[in-house]
């Protein structure tokens, strides 16, 4: 196999923001293997076909829906990044639009870049979950929790965040029903679902030796600004249920950006 | 989510099943509006089957309280268990709602 670590994008991510995952190689469930092995090789990695060894590996996923892996082993390692490429350019330069992904991807221990549409379908937050209590066994109501947390930070990200919709107010069959309108109409304009969401995820030691996961989960929506929220509505519990859980939550660039830290 | 109606004697118990979620807005329209149709004064919420509960989740099922309310019935949930349970009680939703093991 090539080692994509001597070369390439992460070699520059060696040198910049520090390399923590080494990719070894690339799956595309739904691409033809000839494709693949024409992208996999102008970016260094090797071209592989199903999830097996111990060597971090990247998934594309396709953002027609067609290639959304099903299968709980897309999920789990040793794949460690999940990157839809973006759609508006010709083949031949897809490696090019990639290798920066790949770039950010290497500087944390999982990585995740969708368009709204595709995470919309499918549940990231318990995604993730498997996928970091697979490095760090979680269990009973602190796996739960974790769940939840990264659930809530997801759905704020692509609700509110990226499609504008905003939260159901008053607590009528009206509101659940502009909610619902809303989101259908936001979902259909091909800009705001074609806004990404990238969640990156690092375990590091903590000074009491647990380790702490950090997550932050960036959106290109309009931001907001925290502030005292009521509790009167239907919305607006999900922020409060992630200060409860989270041993740190920081709301960064206006509102754009949630880092979260959880104790392991 | 899915959900099952059984219309008994002297209540309408809900079933929900699976994972109720901000996704589920289409459902749990249905659901409101199928709860204000039949003719039963107490509609019971059985969570006992639900997995996973949001705060979108919670919303909703404070809405059909809410319209349960306006249409004078009785709105119960019943039967949550484990992380249902745990949300419902952080977010001290028994205050709004009564709530039946």
């Amino acid at each position: 196999m090539i080692d994509g670590t001597t070369q390439g994008t992460t070699q520059e991510a060696d040198q910049t923001a520090g390399c923590r995952t080494r990719f070894a190689g690339l799956l595309a469930p739904g691409l033809a293997a000839d494709r693949l092995t024409r992208l996999a090789l102008a970016l260094r990695l090797s071209p592989v076909q199903a999830p097996a060894g111990p060597a971090p590996l990247a998934v594309l996923l396709a953002g027609d829906g067609s290639a959304v892996p099903e299968s709980d082993a897309l999920w789990l390692p040793p794949v460690a990044a999940w990157i839809e490429p973006p759609t508006d350019t010709g083949a031949s330069d897809t490696a090019d639009r990639l290798a920066p992904f790949l770039a950010e991807a290497a500087t944390s221990d999982l990585y995740l870049n969708l368009t709204t549409a595709t995470a919309h379908d499918l549940q990231l937050g318990g995604r993730l979950l498997a996928a970091l209590s697979a490095r760090h066994p979680l269990e009973g109501d602190r796996r739960d929790d974790v769940e939840l947390a990264l659930h809530e930070a997801v759905s704020n990200a692509l609700v509110h965040g990226n499609l504008g919709v905003a939260g159901m107010k008053e607590l009528s069959a009206q509101e659940l029903e502009r909610f619902s309108r809303d989101l259908g109409d936001r979902l259909a304009d091909p800009v705001l679902a074609g806004r990404r969401i990238v969640v990156t995820l690092r375990i590091d030691p903590a000074e009491d030796g647990r380790r702490v996961a950090t997550v932050e989960i960036a959106d290109e929506g309009a931001g907001f600004t925290p502030g005292p929220r009521a509790n009167s509505g239907a919305s607006g519990r999900g922020l409060d249920l992630i200060g409860t859980i989270a041993d740190g939550l920081t709301i960064e660039d206006g509102g754009r950006r949630i880092r979260m830290r959880f104790r392991l | 989510m899915d959900y099952g109606i059984e219309v008994r004697d002297q209540e309408a118990v809900i079933r929900l099943r699976g994972r109720l979620t901000f996704n589920d807005h289409a459902k749990l329209r249905a659901l409101i509006g199928e709860m204000g149709q039949n003719k039963l004064k107490r509609q019971v919420l059985d969570l006992s089957s639900l997995e996973f509960v949001d705060s979108a989740g919670i919303g909703m099922l404070l809405i059909a309280r809410e319209e349960m309310d306006r249409a004078a019935k009785q709105f119960i949930l019943r039967g949550a268990a484990g992380q249902v349970k745990r949300v419902l009680t952080v977010a001290q939703i028994a205050k709004i709602v009564p709530i039946e093991d």
